[in-house]
C-alpha cells in the first residue's frame, strides 16, 4: 500500500525564515500518524504545503499519490482540513457555513452532519461572529467529519474545545480510522495523540527528528523504576555500575533510578539479586520523548532533564 | 508565524505607580494606538498636504488675472457645482483664498474625515472584536480608558493631518491667518464626525458595521450641505447648518475669516463624547447595544457567487444607493444650470450654448459618479484580500474550489454591481434631466454617458486584482490610484498636461458633451480585461497568505 502523505527533503522560507528545513514525512494509509513539535517548528506550514496553499521551494511532497500544487483541486475532493485557527464569515451562522462548505465540496450526508451537530453540541443558529474559539472549531470540525474523504488533516483540532469535547473528538477520530481514513493528527495534547496515534513524527526547527511507532519511540527513552530492596546499599552499588542508569537515589528501602531500554533486563537482575519487595516501573510517556527531543532547550529554559 | 524580524521591546518604564480609577492606563494604550497608527497617518497626511499644495499652486497659476477669477466664480455659482463646492463666499472678488476655500477645502474636510471616522472604529471596535481589549482589560487598565485612548488616537492622527496640511499652506501665497482658520474647519469637522462614529460604534459589535454608519453619517453630513448650499447660498440655509461640514464651511477663511461657527462643531464634539462615555457604561465587554438574533441553522447560501454576495451585500447596497441617490440628485438639479447660464450673457459666451453647457457639467458628473463607483470596487478587492489574510479565503481554498473561481466571484460581484449601480445612476440622472428640462432625450444619453464610463471602473478593478494577484501585500495601494483618478477626475483642468494620462477617464470620450468614440473605450476595456487576467493569473501562482 503507498503512502497517503510522501514528503521528502521539503523545503520553505519565508524571507530569511526557514520555516522547513528538509522535513521528511510518511504517513501510511489508514493510520493515524500523530503529528508534534512545539510553536514554530513548522506544522502548520508543511499541512499548508500538503493543502497546495503554499509552495515548497525545494524537495517533494505527494499527498494521495498527487501533486499537492498541481493538482490540488482534485485531491480536495479526497482530504479536509481543520485549521489551527478557525476564522469564518461574521454574517453567516454555524449552519449556514457548514453546508457553505458541504455545497463546495459536491455535498454532504445530511445525517452524518446532523449526528455531528449534535455529538459535538454545537448550535447552529449562532452568527459566526457571536461564537466563542472553541465553538468556531467545532464548526470547522463538524465541517471537516462530516466530508466523506480518505485523509483528514487536522492541525490542533482540539485546542479551544473543552476535555468533554476533546473526549467526543477522539471517539470520532477513531470511528474515522475504523472507516479506513488516513488522519494526520497535529497536536499539543500529547495524551491525546498517545492515546489515537499509530505512528507519531516529531519535528523541530522544520526537519523531522525522530518517527515510528509510540514503542519505537518510548525505546529511545528511560523508564523509571522504583523500587523496595532489603539490601539498599548492595543494589545501589550493583546498579551504579551498569550502563544506562541515570539519576540513581536511594532512601532507607527503595531505590529510585531511571533506566535506558537496552539496560532495563540488567537492572531488574541487579534489583532481584539484592532482594527486591516491590518494583513500580513507569514507562515513558509520549511527553516523555517530546521533551526528550528538546532536551537542550528545556535546559536553556532552566527546566530540568528528564 | 511570525516573519517579520523580532526587535527587542522597550524595558519596563521605572517608578511605575499602581493605577487606579476609569481612566487608568489610558497614556499607556494611546501611546500602543499612535505607534500602530503612525505609518497610516503619515501617507495621509502627506497625500492630503501634497494633493492640496499642489491644486493651490496649480489655482494661482490658472487664475491670475481678476477676469479670469470672475469667470471661474460665474462657473462655481452654478448649482450643480455648488453641490460639490462649497456655499460660496467671496464670490464677488475671488481671490485665490477665496477659490481654495469655496472649492477645494470641501475635498481636503471629505478625505480627513473619513480618516477620522475609520480611525475611530478601528480603535474603538475592532480591538474589541478580536479579543485583544479583553487582553487589555485584564491588566490594570480603567473602564473608560480604551475609549479615551481610542478617541485621542483618533484625534491626534486628524490633528498630525492639520498640522502637516498648515505647513504646506504656509508655503504658498494664501493669507497664514485664513490658512489656520481653514485648517481648524478641517479638523473640526473630522473630529465631529470622528465623535460622531464613536457614538454609534456603541450600537454594534463589529468593526466593519460601525465603519459603515460612520461612514453613513457623513455621507448624510455631505448631502445635508449640498443641498444646503444650493438652496440658499453663503450659509444660508438651514440644511446647511444642519451639517458640520455646513459649520465648517460657514468660516469662510481668506473672506470672512469667522470662528464662531466652530462652536457648533467643539459642542457637538463635546455631546458626542460624552453620550459614547454613557453607552459604554451600559454595555458589557463584546456587545453591542443592539441585540444578536439567532440565524438559521440550515444554509442556502449558494456557492461562491452567494457567499461574496452575503459578504457583501451591505456595501454593495450602501454605495450603490449613494451613486444611484447623487444621479439622481444631479440631473434635478440639470435645469438650475440651464437657468444660470441663461440668465447670464458673459457666461454663455464662455460656454457655449445652454445645452452645451449642460453637456459639459453633467460629463464632469458622470465622471464623478464612476469615481465613487471605483472606490466601491476598491473595497470589494480589499475584502477579497482580507479574507485572504484572515484565513477564510484559505478555508474555501482546501476544498476542491480553484483559486481563480474564489477570486474571480469577489471580482465578478464588484464588476457587475459597479456596472449596474452606473447604469442605473446614469438613468435616474437622465429621468431627472428629461423632467425638469423637458426633453425625453436625456435619459438615453445620459444612461449612455453612464454606459461609457464603465470601462474606466474597470480598469481600476483591473489593477486592485493585479496588485491582489502579484503584489497581494500592495492591494492598498489601489487607493492611491483612486484618489489619482478622483483629483483628475474633479480638477483635472488644474493639473499640469499630461498628468492625467495614467487615469482611464482621461481616454474615455467625455459624453454627453463630446461625441461617441469607439476605439478608445474599446482599448480602455481591453486593458481592464488584461489587469484583471494578469491578477488571476498572479494568484494562482503564489503562496495563498494568512
Amino acid at each position: 500500500m503507498t503512502d497517503a502523505i510522501a514528503v521528502r527533503g521539503l523545503v520553505k522560507t519565508f524571507g530569511r525564515t526557514r520555516a522547513l528545513d528538509g522535513l521528511d514525512l510518511h504517513v501510511r494509509t489508514g493510520e493515524v500518524h500523530g503529528f508534534l513539535g512545539p510553536n514554530g517548528a513548522g506544522k502548520s506550514t508543511t499541512i499548508r504545503v500538503l493543502l497546495g496553499l503554499l509552495r515548497a521551494d525545494a524537495g517533494e511532497a505527494r499527498l494521495l499519490g498527487g501533486d499537492p500544487w498541481g493538482d490540488a483541486v482534485a485531491l480536495h475532493r479526497r482530504v479536509a482540513h481543520v485549521p489551527a485557527d478557525v476564522t469564518l464569515w461574521p454574517q453567516l451562522t454555524g449552519g449556514e457555513t457548514i453546508d457553505l462548505l458541504g455545497r463546495l465540496r459536491g455535498g454532504v450526508d445530511p445525517r452524518r452532519r446532523d449526528a455531528l451537530v449534535e455529538r459535538f453540541e454545537l448550535d447552529p443558529r449562532v452568527r459566526a461572529r457571536a461564537y466563542s474559539t472553541g465553538n468556531r472549531k467545532k464548526v470547522a470540525l463538524v465541517a471537516a467529519l462530516a466530508a466523506d474523504v480518505d485523509l483528514l488533516l487536522l492541525d490542533e483540532p482540539t485546542s479551544g474545545l473543552d476535555p468533554l469535547m476533546g473526549a467526543v473528538f477522539q471517539e470520532v477520530v477513531r470511528e474515522a480510522a475504523a472507516d479506513g481514513r488516513t488522519v494526520l493528527l497535529s497536536s499539543h495534547v500529547l495524551a491525546e495523540v498517545e492515546a489515537l496515534a499509530d505512528r507519531v513524527t516529531i519535528i523541530r526547527r522544520g526537519r523531522a527528528v525522530s518517527t515510528g511507532t509510540l514503542e519505537d519511540l518510548r525505546g529511545l527513552t528511560r523508564t523509571t523504576v522504583v523500587a523496595g530492596v532489603a539490601d539498599v546499599a548492595g543494589a545501589r552499588r550493583a546498579l551504579t555500575a551498569l550502563e544506562g542508569v541515570h539519576h540513581l537515589a536511594a532512601d532507607d528501602a527503595h531505590v529510585t533510578l531511571a533506566v535506558d531500554a537496552p539496560a532495563l533486563g540488567a537492572v531488574l537482575a541487579a534489583l532481584a539479586a539484592h532482594g527486591v519487595r516491590s518494583v513500580v516501573a513507569h514507562p515513558p510517556t509520549l511527553e516523555d520523548v517530546f521533551l526528550r527531543q528538546y532536551g537542550d532547550e528545556l535546559a536553556g529554559l532552566g527546566v530540568g532533564d528528564r | 508565524m511570525t516573519t517579520a524580524a523580532v526587535r527587542p521591546g522597550p524595558a519596563p518604564g521605572r517608578g511605575v505607580t499602581t493605577p487606579h480609577g476609569p481612566l487608568a492606563g489610558t497614556g499607556r494604550l494611546l501611546r500602543l494606538a499612535l505607534r500602530t497608527d503612525r505609518w497610516t497617518t503619515a501617507v495621509w497626511a502627506v497625500a492630503v498636504a501634497g494633493l492640496t499644495h499642489a491644486s493651490v499652486v496649480a489655482l494661482a497659476e490658472l487664475y491670475r488675472a481678476p477676469e479670469q477669477q470672475a469667470a471661474r466664480a460665474e462657473l462655481i455659482a452654478a448649482p450643480a457645482a455648488t453641490a460639490l463646492a462649497g456655499p460660496g463666499h467671496g464670490l464677488d472678488d475671488y481671490t485665490l483664498g477665496a477659490m481654495t476655500a469655496n472649492e477645494l477645502g470641501l475635498w481636503v474636510m471629505v478625505p480627513v474625515a473619513i480618516m477620522g471616522v475609520l480611525a475611530v472604529s478601528r480603535h474603538l471596535r475592532a480591538p474589541e472584536e478580536d479579543g485583544r481589549l479583553e487582553i487589555l482589560r485584564s491588566q490594570p487598565v480603567g473602564r473608560a480608558a480604551p475609549v479615551v485612548a481610542g478617541l485621542l488616537a483618533a484625534a491626534t492622527g486628524v490633528l498630525v493631518v492639520g498640522a502637516v496640511l498648515l505647513a504646506a499652506l504656509l508655503t504658498t501665497d494664501l493669507d497664514p491667518g485664513g490658512s489656520v482658520l481653514l485648517v481648524a474647519s478641517v479638523v473640526a469637522v473630522a473630529l465631529v464626525l470622528a465623535s460622531a462614529t464613536a457614538v454609534v460604534a456603541q450600537l454594534t459589535t463589529h468593526a466593519r458595521t460601525s465603519d459603515a454608519l460612520g461612514m453613513a453619517l457623513l455621507g448624510l453630513a455631505f448631502l445635508l450641505r449640498a443641498v444646503g448650499d444650493v438652496r440658499g447660498p453663503r450659509s444660508t440655509s438651514v440644511w446647511t447648518w444642519a451639517s458640520p461640514f455646513g459649520w465648517s464651511q460657514a468660516t469662510a477663511p481668506y473672506t470672512l475669516d469667522r470662528w464662531w461657527p466652530l462652536l457648533a462643531s467643539v459642542a457637538a464634539v463635546v455631546v458626542d463624547v460624552l453620550v459614547a462615555a454613557v453607552l459604554v457604561r451600559r454595555r458589557d465587554l463584546g456587545t453591542g447595544l443592539l441585540p444578536e438574533r439567532p440565524g438559521p441553522a440550515r444554509g442556502r447560501v449558494a456557492g461562491l457567487v452567494g457567499l461574496a454576495w452575503r459578504s457583501r451585500r451591505t456595501a454593495v447596497l450602501s454605495w450603490g444607493t449613494g451613486v444611484v441617490v447623487t444621479g439622481a440628485l444631479i440631473g434635478v438639479l440639470a435645469a438650475a444650470v440651464v437657468d444660470f447660464v441663461d440668465g447670464d450673457a458673459d457666461l454663455a459666451a464662455i460656454l457655449g450654448e445652454p445645452d452645451d453647457a449642460v453637456a459639459a457639467v453633467l460629463a464632469l458628473y458622470v465622471v464623478v459618479l464612476a469615481v465613487a463607483a471605483a472606490a466601491y470596487v476598491a473595497t470589494a478587492v480589499g475584502a477579497a484580500r482580507a479574507d485572504e489574510t484572515s484565513g477564510r479565503a484559505a478555508g474555501l481554498l482546501v476544498l476542491p474550489v480553484p483559486r481563480v473561481r474564489w477570486l474571480g466571484a469577489h471580482v465578478g460581484l464588484a464588476a457587475v454591481a459597479a456596472t449596474a449601480m452606473m447604469l442605473l445612476a446614469g438613468l435616474l440622472m437622465g429621468a431627472g434631466a428629461a423632467v425638469t428640462l423637458h426633453d425625453a432625450g436625456q435619459v438615453g444619453r445620459l444612461a449612455g454617458a453612464a454606459a461609457v464610463t464603465v470601462p474606466g471602473v474597470l480598469v481600476v478593478l483591473g489593477v486592485a486584482t493585479a496588485l491582489l494577484g502579484l503584489l497581494p501585500r500592495a492591494t492598498g495601494a489601489v487607493w492611491a490610484y483612486v484618489a489619482y483618478v478622483g483629483t483628475v477626475g474633479l480638477f483635472g483642468e488644474l493639473l499640469p498636461d499630461g498628468a492625467d494620462a495614467l487615469s482611464p477617464f482621461t481616454h474615455l470620450p467625455a459624453l454627453p458633451a463630446a461625441p461617441m468614440d469607439w476605439p478608445p473605450v474599446l482599448a480602455v476595456t481591453a486593458v481592464a480585461v488584461l489587469l484583471v487576467a494578469a491578477g488571476l493569473a498572479g494568484v494562482r501562482r503564489r503562496d495563498v497568505d494568512g
